[in-house]
């Protein structure tokens, strides 16, 4: 008697599906499959926004954002080339073989403040227009510039601090 | 791992040297790279499936013959090359003959081939070829020289008494790296005609071209101004470009 009820497990039990069973459906997670590949469901998909992967841009950066469905552009996001007028420029586009190495160390923040505001707070001291605290007297321009200030000004266009 | 970087450098110093292109260019130029992984992928590694075996000649890897000599689906049986840990042979350098009809002859060394030990010696292991032979024409004999290994064939030559001598690298009390001859411990110097390149014979003989080079007082001259300024806030001003809008305030968590 146990031996049929064991022998069961050996028949094959199959269903059928009068439908295909996923439609068509695959995992595309895992491959790139750029925006015009794909099965037509998986195309669909991507058009709605529970879209499974991202819309692949191929490298172009976008020139808005989107909101509430809608795309808005940002004309500051639009690139512009900035190109000088290379009128007085005695900068050629290959350098001589005769032209010696040059080798430049590296210009350092150290650097840098040493060249902009040290000066200033040498003098201030040795000539004594320092206060009580050692804050100077005749504060220049940068050191006038309160905390606040000094970050909006840092941040301006151009600024390197992200 | 330095040893695998340097063992996968197929181009010779010599030849970079001698092109006065960038080492990535060459590389760029004769390199087949048949599938690269798109970038920006996580689960697709930095893999690419390029051609490792090329066969060097006289031509230099980033000349078009040297391409069509490469070109894909050719495959070419494989040169067993020594490698040679330290280049002692130069353009120019006195070198003796060891072996075949020239056997004891010396000559200089008018071409070297680093990426294949060859060395190529004026006059001397030439066999004649005839070309432009055509119905009518007989064709012109060329005497040509056939390339010498560096390793087996070829010894420098000891300036005191003209002798093939085993050589070295030593340094001098200055610091200089020279070869010394082992027989008789003198100097042999590196010739001037060493660094020539395809664009000079040596830099002193240069010509520039006044509309393309720079001059090289131009280059050395600094106009550098150490500014509380980004590059791009640099040009602004210079350019006269205003933007005084600053962005909202934004924090960090």
């Amino acid at each position: 008697m146990s031996k049929i009820t064991t022998l069961v497990n050996f028949i094959s039990k199959r269903t059928i599906s009068l439908t295909t069973p996923r439609e068509g459906k695959r995992n595309f997670r895992k491959f790139m499959i750029a925006n015009k590949r794909g099965s037509r469901i998986h195309k669909q998909k991507q058009m709605t926004p529970e879209a499974e992967l991202e819309i692949d841009k191929r490298g172009v950066r976008d020139v808005g954002y989107n909101l509430n469905g809608q795309f808005i552009t940002v004309p500051e996001m639009i690139p512009e080339l900035i190109v000088p007028d290379l009128k007085d420029c005695d900068l050629k586009p290959y350098v001589s073989y005769k032209a010696d190495n040059v080798i430049q160390s590296k210009f350092t923040a150290q650097q840098l403040f040493d060249a902009v505001y040290s000066k200033k707070i040498v003098t201030d001291f040795k000539e004594g227009k320092l206060d009580a605290d050692g804050l100077p007297l005749q504060p220049s321009e940068e050191e006038q510039l309160q905390p606040d200030e000094a970050v909006a000004r840092a941040k301006k266009t151009g600024s390197d601090i992200f | 791992m330095r040893i695998f970087g340097f063992l996968s450098k197929k181009v010779g110093d010599l030849t970079v040297k001698y092109s006065n292109l960038p080492e990535s260019y060459i590389k760029r130029s004769y390199e087949q790279v048949y599938w690269k992984n798109p970038t920006g992928y996580p689960q697709y590694p930095k893999a690419q499936v390029t051609r490792k075996k090329f066969r060097f000649t006289t031509n230099r890897p980033w000349t078009a013959q040297f391409r069509q000599q490469n070109e894909t689906g050719v495959l070419r049986k494989k040169v067993f090359l020594e490698p040679v840990g330290e280049w002692s042979f130069f353009k120019g350098d006195r070198v003796e003959v060891m072996v075949g009809k020239d056997k004891g002859k010396q000559g200089i060394v008018t071409q070297v081939i680093q990426e294949r030990n060859w060395v190529f010696v004026e006059g001397l292991n030439t066999h004649l070829r005839v070309v432009g032979k055509d119905k009518d024409f007989p064709g012109v004999t060329v005497q040509s020289e056939a390339p010498l290994l560096v390793t087996t064939d070829v010894k420098l030559v000891d300036p005191e008494n003209l002798k093939p001598t085993e050589i070295e690298w030593r340094y001098t009390e200055e610091g200089e790296k020279v070869r010394v001859s082992l027989a008789s411990s003198r100097i042999i110097p590196v010739p001037k005609s060493a660094e020539e390149t395809i664009d000079y014979k040596s830099k002193d003989l240069y010509i520039a071209n006044p509309d393309k080079d720079t001059s090289a007082d131009v280059v050395t001259k600094i106009t550098f101004e150490a500014k509380l300024r980004t590059f791009e806030m640099d040009i602004m001003e210079s350019m006269g470009i205003k933007e005084d809008r600053v962005p909202a305030k934004s924090y960090w968590y």
